[in-house]
């Protein structure tokens, strides 16, 4: 299998259509239901995303690029996802605001974020303390059991990789970072990258003295673009002018001036949880210390600072690499590879980058194709 | 070693591939996993157990369990849910006295009158507090017509 360098040619259409056949079969099979829903929209909407997912994935096999497609799809999912969601709560409440006697009755969608703030109170309390539904219905479908299960089983397999291929609101940061050619702020702190798990130790804490999920409530920058508790007071309009400043400020305007994930770097709990399951996974990017010769290309190309000078001492990234491949993709002598745990660094890296890949792209075609073809049904929709 | 290593790496890489690809078929089983292990919404959310049942002319009214303060820096003070439901067929103004931990004597005389939400509690039990108020004060203070239902919430002592 060929290795990719600087001179790497792409890899011949025959070759690469086989590779990604696999990958069609399944988008095939998981649109399919979609296909099946009457109407043109949701049929039109599922060719469209099964076309997409597996022509980027075509792309990624022939050009051994990863990053540079990921990202199309990574931030289609990240603006098309809330345009669904607040589409969603708008049909079903008439408003993206959520009202206390909705929290009552259980009608908060599920979000994974939630999900280190909740362990503590359940394994004390038994509660969980998020006002969804564990179980699906009629008024939320989002049910936290559903959410759960899904997180769980790519997470254990994935670990960070979640961050890349799955999580819709990295992508609309990484839609913001892609858009100017040179970063205008160059030099970042590394030591900001502690500050996730900061956030984390101190949102867990409080989530279990407080028995509130405290994050949700307080620092969400996400809430701007998806739903937020009904301002009825000071304290939720304060909440709402935070959530707004955190998104405008992280999600916005520091991406657009450093070309990095900001607030997956500087604010975002649920990554600094995330690093820990990257133990748990079989694929991780090394770096080939025979090949390497320190021009740092990785380092700026990484959108999360998980790339430091004693990453390239070690030959690994840090902790916090969410598998993205950009570092992959910027090396010009090849010596950031993929890798699969267990095996010598450098030998089999594109193997172990296909292999990845499959694992991962699957994923994304099961959880961000499915977003992706659900609101594009409903924009298709007012069209045809 | 080495060679058992990479023998188990690979076959880490290819188990991950599979459990995916099994997911979206075990999808439903996994998320029963997940329900199984009996975790519940807390109740500041859900209003806690259901206590008992007490049945009215064309209505009745759902008490559940008081909710606990259970850690010391909780904001959600201790409260007591009742519902009345459903909400169709209440009348206009709505006075009960009610029984909560079931002792035949009446804890709280409830009013309220169903278009407006507004809501008079008088206790009848001083482990109880007095609230005049109209719609969502707080968690723990509240009438809101929740699905179909009226829900009030009573602060504890």
């Amino acid at each position: 299998m060929p290795e990719r360098t600087l001179r790497a040619a792409p890899r011949s259409w025959g070759k690469s259509l086989l590779l990604t056949l696999p990958i069609l079969l399944w988008s095939l099979l998981m649109f399919s239901r979609a296909a099946m829903q009457p109407g043109r929209a949701p049929k039109l909407a599922a060719a469209v995303t099964l076309l997409l997912m597996a022509a980027l994935f075509f792309q990624m096999v022939r050009t051994f690029e990863t990053h540079r497609w990921r990202r199309y799809f990574f931030v289609a999912l990240g603006f098309l996802f809330p345009i669904g969601f607040i589409w969603d709560l708008v049909a079903l409440r008439g408003s993206m605001s959520i009202p206390v006697e909705r929290m009552l009755s259980g009608d908060t969608p599920f979000c994974f974020i939630v999900i280190p703030m909740m362990i503590v109170p359940a394994a004390l309390l038994g509660t969980i303390v998020f006002p969804g539904s564990v179980l699906a219905t009629a008024s939320n479908p989002h049910a936290i059991s559903a959410m759960v299960a899904l997180w769980l089983v790519a997470t254990l397999l994935l670990g960070k990789g979640w961050c890349s291929y799955g999580c819709f609101f990295g992508g609309i940061e990484e839609g913001f970072a892609a858009v100017a050619k040179k970063p205008r702020i160059k030099k970042l702190d590394a030591r900001l990258r502690w500050m996730p798990w900061a956030v984390l130790a101190t949102v867990v804490l409080l989530t279990a003295a407080l028995l509130e999920p405290v994050y949700c409530t307080w620092l969400c920058p996400f809430k701007a673009v998806t739903e937020y508790l009904q301002v009825r007071s000071f304290e939720t309009a304060f909440q709402a002018g935070i959530f707004a400043v955190l998104f405008l400020g992280l999600v916005v305007v520091l991406p657009l001036v450093t070309k990095k994930r900001t607030q997956c770097s500087f604010l975002c709990p649920f990554g600094a949880f995330q690093s820990l399951f990257n133990k748990t996974s079989a694929f991780d990017v090394r770096i080939d210390r025979s090949k390497c010769q320190p021009c740092v290309l990785c380092e700026k190309a990484c959108p999360t600072l998980s790339i430091g000078a004693e990453s390239l001492e070690s030959g690994k990234p840090r902790l916090s690499c969410m598998k993205c491949g950009a570092c992959v993709d910027a090396c010009v002598r090849g010596a950031v590879v993929w890798h699969i745990k267990g095996t010598p660094v450098g030998t089999s890296a594109e193997r172990a980058r296909l292999m990845h890949l499959y694992s991962a792209w699957g994923f994304a075609v099961l959880f961000g194709g499915g977003i992706i073809a659900n609101t594009l049904a409903k924009l298709f929709g007012l069209l045809v | 070693m080495k060679r058992w290593r990479a023998i188990l790496g690979n076959t880490a890489a290819v188990a991950t591939l599979a459990i995916l690809l099994t997911t979206p078929f075990l999808y439903g089983w996994f998320q029963k996993g997940v329900a199984a292990l009996d975790l519940r919404i807390d109740p500041q959310y859900t209003g806690g157990e259901v206590a008992r049942v007490i049945q009215r002319e064309g209505y009745q009214v759902v008490v559940r369990k008081p909710v606990p303060r259970r850690t010391p820096l909780q904001r959600v003070d201790p409260f007591v849910q009742m519902t009345w439901t459903p909400a169709a067929k209440l009348p206009a103004q709505v006075s009960d006295e009610i029984d909560l931990d079931g002792d035949g004597r009446p804890d709280l005389l409830v009013t309220f009158d169903t278009t407006h939400l507004k809501l008079d509690v008088t206790p009848r039990n001083a482990g109880y507090r007095a609230v005049r108020c109209s719609g969502v004060v707080s968690f723990s203070e509240l009438i809101a017509r929740v699905n179909d239902g009226i829900v009030v919430r009573v602060p504890l002592r």
